[in-house]
């Protein structure tokens, strides 16, 4: 059984469709990241799984239920855009929190988390007291705290440092060892390609990508380069076969038009400069994500 | 409900410590009974310095008379009879000459007096007064000072003043001044109450004198509680929930709670605000009249009403109030929103004294059956000495039910968009809308 089912569902604002006829199946106990260009309709789906919106057309089913007027149960949610009560203390926030849930054990789950999380010292402190990193950990503990078997992470990266970045990555893939279905949506490519066994892409309003990074990677191909060279970017001026680059300094990452023989490209390259490294390989996420959403999100300049 | 029971619990306790509700609570009755308290001990202590008064005599008759009542007043009235201390000012009048070549001119002359706290008034005595003629002029009797209505001594030389004129009267006419006195002997009516049966021994019990207490005090005092209650319980779930909205508190709830429960959690958070306001302040009447010999004034029966009334007063304003507080995006938009939606409790606040008046008139009776106004103003009528008629606090109820049902119904539709809408701003037509959308 599908954790998550969601059967030609349509939202519409007004004049705009915020989410077109979107049909999505999340088995239990996977990661599936949600990614999609500003306003593509990722929260409005959210929204619409925590039955916070209701969708205009079709079906939302949550462990093989569809849901109705009350509120799920055993469903984490941390919204894109979120607060906590400045005035309450650590400890009575995740307690309230863990009460509105009907949490098990919900004082040693507290003790776990904090301590997890480094933030035991701060177990009696007011909330407002926090450092902006300790509140999203708050925030991410007071979502999981009743271990709910779905949760569901509105960019739950945002703004955070690497190290705080790691200590949630962590949490994440310990809730999914102990049989946790996860959902995020994230800006972050390289974490949903690392973290992800599948993902999503919504573009305006509608699914464009869906499945496991690598079947994903696979419709693409192998038309991408990554180029390491004396010259640098410099070195690309000129020569045939090749769609764009993107320069990252000290590498480039090249696609190579349909039908290009890297061969060629590859003599071309060593008749100008010395190569320190040539790998043919797929397209990353990122590039795919830029690919879709050209229209929205302007590429890097291009040097070819 | 848990959940409901939960968030209420939340509010509560957050209420309960912030500032506006312990001045509202505490502070707001302190000051109230403490004004009274106040009033009792200082109005023996007032300024003991000697009042003098001139007195212009044009009649050369009367003069005399005030001079006398007072020196009759300054031995025996200005002293505490146990302590023999004085605790009243003497007053002391002296007569001057009218000048009648400039009598403006002396008359400023004892105001600038005055001006410099030389003198305390003076008095004019028209040279009519005795014989009041066409001259209306000529025919009064003046009070000059810095403050002649609030001032004592103007109300108490009426007394000499027009005893000695119906001497005079009495004695230019040659009539016998004992007989005369009967003529002048004035009789005030006594307002009581209705007279009742003793529900145990079944006698005839006399009525009981009518007082200012269970006329207007103890409604008044009813009217005031429901509105403090509602303004501390209700009122503030405006701006409680605005700010959940702004600070994005809202949607992380949401994901735990519906929002009909989210709001509902916020309108019983009023409730137990309420209860836990009106029993301190029921108590701390009771209390009150019990030390203060009111007991029995105080109306029982009307307890039971003002509970009920008051809850759903707090569900149908507080319903209101948090959905419009879910509707608004700063404290600009809050206050423009705050004041229509307590006019159901400012407004029996201007009409109170007109339904004290007479509770029975029919303009008493309509405004009392509105639901908006019901709450207030039916416990205003019937806390009051009046019997109103048993089917008018029910139907009134009724009516207020229906309110209550229509607003919390409207209020969870509101606030059940405008909570995760931003930016968008409450005017009258969106929350139409909203209100009526399917």
């Amino acid at each position: 059984m599908n954790a998550i089912e969601i059967s030609q569902v349509t939202k519409t604002f007004g004049q705009l469709k915020a989410v077109n006829n979107l049909s999505l199946a999340v088995p239990q106990g996977s990661i599936y990241g949600f990614i999609g260009p500003n306003g593509s309709g990722k929260t409005t789906t959210i929204r619409m799984i925590m039955n916070i919106l209701y969708p205009d057309a079709g079906t939302i089913k949550i462990m093989g239920q569809t849901i109705s007027g009350s509120r799920l149960e055993g469903v984490g949610y941390l919204p894109e855009e979120r607060g906590l009560y400045k005035k309450m203390k650590v400890k009575e926030l995740l307690q309230f929190h863990g009460q509105l849930k009907n949490g098990q054990h919900i004082s040693k789950e507290i003790t776990y988390w904090l301590e997890k999380f480094e933030l035991t010292a701060w177990t009696n402190k007011k909330v407002e007291t926090l450092s902006k990193g300790m509140s999203q950990k708050i925030q991410f503990i007071a979502t999981i705290i009743d271990r709910p078997k779905i949760i569901i992470l509105d960019e739950p990266f945002s703004g955070l440092d690497p190290v705080n970045a790691e200590i949630i990555k962590s949490a994440i893939l310990e809730l999914q060892s102990q049989g946790s279905t996860i959902i995020f949506s994230t800006h972050d490519m390289h974490m949903a390609q690392r973290m992800c066994d599948y993902i999503f892409m919504i573009y305006k309003g509608e699914k464009v990508l869906d499945g496991t990074p690598t079947s994903i990677q696979d419709k693409y191909g192998t038309d991408t380069l990554h180029l390491q060279t004396e010259m640098g970017a410099k070195a690309l001026t000129g020569i045939e076969g090749i769609d764009k680059v993107n320069d990252y300094g000290q590498m480039q990452e090249v696609r190579i038009k349909q039908g290009a023989d890297t061969q060629q490209i590859l003599a071309a390259l060593l008749n100008k400069t010395r190569i320190t490294k040539f790998e043919i390989t797929k397209p990353s996420l990122h590039d795919i994500f830029i690919r879709i959403a050209r229209p929205e999100i302007k590429e890097e300049p291009q040097h070819a | 409900m848990r959940k409901i029971l939960i968030l209420a619990l939340r509010e509560f306790n957050t209420a309960v410590r912030t500032r506006s509700f312990i001045i509202g609570l505490v502070i707001a009755p302190v000051l109230m009974f403490g004004s009274i308290f106040a009033i009792n001990i200082f109005k023996d202590k007032v300024n003991i310095d000697d009042k003098k008064i001139v007195v212009i005599d044009h009649t050369g008759l009367l003069a005399q008379s005030l001079i006398e009542a007072a020196e009759m007043r300054n031995r025996n009235e200005i002293f505490d009879t146990e302590t023999k201390e004085q605790v009243k000012p003497a007053y002391l009048f002296e007569i001057a000459t009218p000048d009648t070549v400039n009598p403006f001119q002396q008359k400023l002359e004892l105001s600038d007096k005055i001006r410099n706290k030389k003198l305390h008034a003076f008095i004019e005595i028209g040279p009519d007064v005795i014989h009041p003629g066409e001259n209306a002029e000529a025919s009064k009797i003046k009070y000059y000072s810095e403050n002649s209505l609030m001032d004592d001594i103007r109300g108490w030389i009426n007394n000499p003043l027009n005893n000695r004129i119906r001497q005079l009267r009495i004695t230019e006419l040659n009539l016998d001044a004992a007989q005369v006195q009967n003529l002048f002997h004035w009789h005030n009516a006594e307002g009581l109450g209705l007279v009742s049966n003793d529900a145990k021994t079944g006698n005839i019990e006399e009525a009981k004198e009518s007082s200012v207490v269970e006329t207007i005090f103890i409604p008044y005092f009813l009217l005031m509680l429901m509105f403090m209650i509602v303004l501390l319980s209700a009122v503030p779930l405006l701006s409680a929930v605005m700010e959940e909205k702004i600070e994005r508190i809202a949607e992380v709830l949401l994901g735990s709670v519906t929002p009909f429960q989210f709001l509902m959690g916020k309108v019983l958070g009023g409730i137990s605000i309420s209860l836990a306001g009106s029993a301190i302040y029921l108590i701390g009447g009771a209390v009150l009249a019990t030390r203060t010999g009111y007991v029995d004034s105080l109306p029982w029966h009307v307890i039971p009403w003002f509970i009920v009334y008051m809850l759903l007063n707090v569900v149908m304003i507080g319903s209101i109030m948090a959905a419009l507080g879910s509707a608004c995006n700063d404290n600009k938009d809050a206050q423009s929103l705050q004041f229509p939606a307590m006019l159901p409790i400012i407004l029996p606040m201007f009409l109170m004294m007109p339904v004290i008046q007479d509770p029975l008139s029919s303009f008493s009776t309509g405004l009392s059956l509105f639901p908006l106004f019901t709450p207030m103003l039916m416990i205003l009528r019937l806390a009051s000495p009046v019997t109103i008629p048993l089917w008018q606090p029910f139907a009134g109820l009724a009516g207020v039910i229906l309110f209550t049902v229509l607003f919390v119904w409207l209020g969870g539709k509101i606030f059940r968009t405008f909570i995760l809408l931003q930016g968008k701003r409450p005017s009258l037509p969106n929350l139409i809308r909203y209100a009526f959308r399917k």
